[in-house]
């Protein structure tokens, strides 16, 4: 059952994000976006067969929910015609044709040389209550240094969006 | 308990932003500009107390996350020195950022805390936690004159590549996770002994890539000019010196403490890029007409500078690095000093409109010529040492690889070539062209206050004590350089 599930959750996931990049019916960004969706949502599909639960619930709603209304929020103000009516250049073919090279070298060096760390691969550990205690431990310096981030964003967006007192 | 005593300069410098924030809601508006002070205090305070500290051997903290010791503790100064100087400069200029001064100030020390943890951090987590918020903070920085053009094209720009840059890393670190199944360097250095891995150093050249676009250089130095020329002075300031900086200290801490092995099979890389930065950085300053955008390239060709002593893998090529960056300091600080009281607009930054400065005030034009004499690297200022110390360390590691006699000579080429546009700063200030004489805009003397003239003499003593009386500085480096097993 579960690796019925996982075909089709990988399947779900590589279709849906070639439809992305390349969508033969539709040239929308709009279609893209929402194409990304579903590729984010089959790939927290993956994260549960893993008992990543917590990983897959931030996944449908830190990417799917507030990333991709971001991204919808941007096309929004695109001119939507002028996007339609452009067309794969031969820079983005070599490009993208590189990266998928580089990616298909990795998949074949990865299994191949995964023999440095002794240790097995490292234990997952789905549940909140692990990862919280992970944060409240050993990550504990880079947490409290992330609010500072926060902060910084927050003080700058305010700053950076508010009406000037003239 | 221990643990916060290891982290106490950054908990300063976080209390000070804090209070910073929550004191501009009680102070009135036309008593903004003192919170600078208060800041620029707090940061002296903490400068000096950092001498205080003493570690006799590293200390590891939060379960080796962090790391105290000499190295780390050499670059904490300099990051607190350099934003001493860079606030004093918002200081000087707190009526022309429209957009909340305190605001700026607490901004610098967040960047200045990201900073710190940078040069401690000893787990890919925290460098990339501690890089973020350098780089989120700089976003803010440099749009800050959200008014001007310029401005907003410099925060957008730098917001652009500072994000690819980011991704670089991030793919990388988890590249390294992949392969070295740890993120903590000590672990990573134990297990990337073990002889070569082709993932591993995939993952770590996109972690070097990702870092070459903090010091500005080849093949992420694009965005210089343009942000520096566009960006508050005061930024660009914080931005050459502290972000660079910061880059610096993790390049040192990935390629020589979590991967050495790695990294001295590197050193043609290393080489490799500080000839290309190098060559880009002066090549292109040639026919520039405007100052800020000079320093922009100027900024690259140092960052070349940078990694020819990295390319090194020797001790006294990494403490010539950090006397480099010592010299860099007073240089950079007392140039953009000068820049930020004489063009207020990146417009007014054009060399020309430098012409008869030395008549409007003698002291400006002084501070200036002197930071540019250090710049082109001419004895006997601080900037002659430095750059004298990386070459002779670049011809001590030539036997053993002839590739670095041929590195130094074109380091030597390099600054000749620098010293034609540097010494172009300086003709137009003191023997401009009739052409040039005609575009003076106002003639009027500058007046300068007090903190000014204290500063910018503070600027040139350090230059010219760091170049005639180089022992103790160099001293600091070669003490915070051993604690790299090299």
């Amino acid at each position: 059952m579960q690796d019925i599930l996982f075909y089709v959750f990988a399947a779900l996931t590589l279709v849906c994000g070639f439809l992305v990049v390349a969508n033969p019916i539709s040239r929308s960004p709009v279609t893209s976006a929402l194409f990304l969706v579903l590729t984010i949502v089959s790939l927290s599909g993956l994260f549960v067969l893993l008992h990543a639960f917590f990983l897959a619930a931030v996944q449908v709603v830190v990417y799917a929910g507030a990333a991709l209304v971001l991204f919808l929020f941007v096309i929004m103000m695109l001119d939507l015609r002028a996007e339609e009516r452009r067309r794969i250049t031969r820079f983005g073919l070599i490009g993208g044709g590189l990266a998928a090279l580089a990616v298909a070298w990795l998949f074949r060096a990865v299994p191949r040389e995964a023999a440095l760390v002794a240790s097995g691969p490292p234990h997952v550990e789905g549940s909140t209550s692990a990862l919280g205690a992970l944060l409240f431990t050993q990550y504990l310096l880079p947490f409290e240094a992330i609010s500072l981030v926060l902060v910084a964003g927050m003080v700058g967006a305010i700053l950076l969006s508010r009406k000037e007192p003239s | 308990m221990s643990d916060l005593t290891a982290i106490g300069l950054e908990l300063a410098v976080v209390v000070t932003a804090l209070s910073v924030l929550v004191l501009d809601l009680w102070t009135p508006p036309e008593q903004k500009r003192a919170l600078g002070y208060v800041a620029a205090i707090a940061v002296g305070v903490i400068f000096v107390a950092s001498f205080a500290v003493l570690i006799p051997e590293p200390r590891m903290a939060f379960g080796g996350m962090f790391r105290l010791d000499e190295l780390s503790l050499y670059f904490k100064r300099f990051f607190l020195l350099t934003a001493l100087v860079v606030l004093l400069m918002s200081t000087e200029i707190a009526d022309r950022i429209e957009a909340g001064f305190p605001e700026y100030c607490a901004l610098q020390l967040f960047a200045l805390t990201g900073m710190m943890l940078a040069a401690s951090a000893y787990h890919f987590a925290m460098v990339f936690v501690a890089l973020e918020l350098i780089a989120v903070t700089f976003y803010i920085l440099t749009s800050y004159q959200r008014r001007r053009l310029a401005s907003l094209e410099a925060g957008v720009k730098y917001l652009v590549l500072g994000a690819v840059a980011s991704s670089f890393l991030v793919y990388g670190i988890a590249l390294v996770f992949g392969a070295g199944g740890t993120l903590d360097f000590a672990r990573l250095a134990n297990s990337s002994n073990t002889g070569s891995h082709r993932v591993l150093e995939l993952g770590l050249l996109l972690v070097f890539l990702g870092l070459t676009f903090k010091l500005a250089s080849v093949p992420f130095q694009f965005w210089a000019p343009d942000v520096y020329q566009g960006a508050p002075t005061p930024t660009v300031a914080f931005l050459a010196l502290g972000s660079k900086a910061a880059g610096v200290a993790l390049l040192i801490r990935v390629f020589y403490e979590a991967a050495p092995a790695i990294g001295r099979g590197w050193h043609g890389l290393f080489a490799g890029v500080s000839a290309a930065t190098m060559l880009y950085g002066v090549l292109c300053a040639i026919p520039q007409r405007n100052l800020k955008r000079l320093l922009g390239y100027s900024s690259i060709a140092n960052g070349g500078f940078v990694f020819l002593g990295l390319s090194t893998f020797s001790a006294p090529g990494l403490s010539a690095v950090l006397y480099f960056l010592a010299a860099y300091l007073f240089t950079l600080g007392a140039a953009f000093f000068v820049l930020c009281l004489v063009a207020p607009t990146a417009e007014t930054a054009d060399i020309p409109a430098l012409a008869g400065l030395h008549r409007r005030s003698p002291l400006l034009a002084a501070a200036l010529a002197l930071s540019m004499v250090s710049l082109a690297g001419i004895p006997p200022l601080a900037g002659f040492f430095g750059k004298f110390l990386l070459i002779k360390a670049a011809l001590e590691r030539g036997p053993s690889w002839p590739a670095m006699y041929a590195l130094a000579g074109l380091a030597l080429l390099a600054v000749v070539i620098s010293i034609y546009y540097y010494f172009g700063v300086i003709r137009a200030m003191y023997w401009p062209g009739e052409r040039e004489r005609g575009i003076v805009r106002d003639p009027e003397p500058i007046v300068l206050s007090g903190l000014t003239r204290a500063v910018l003499w503070f600027c040139i003593i350090g230059m010219l004590w760091l170049g005639i009386a180089p022992d103790k500085v160099l001293n600091l480096a070669e003490h915070a350089v051993r604690a790299l097993a090299l």
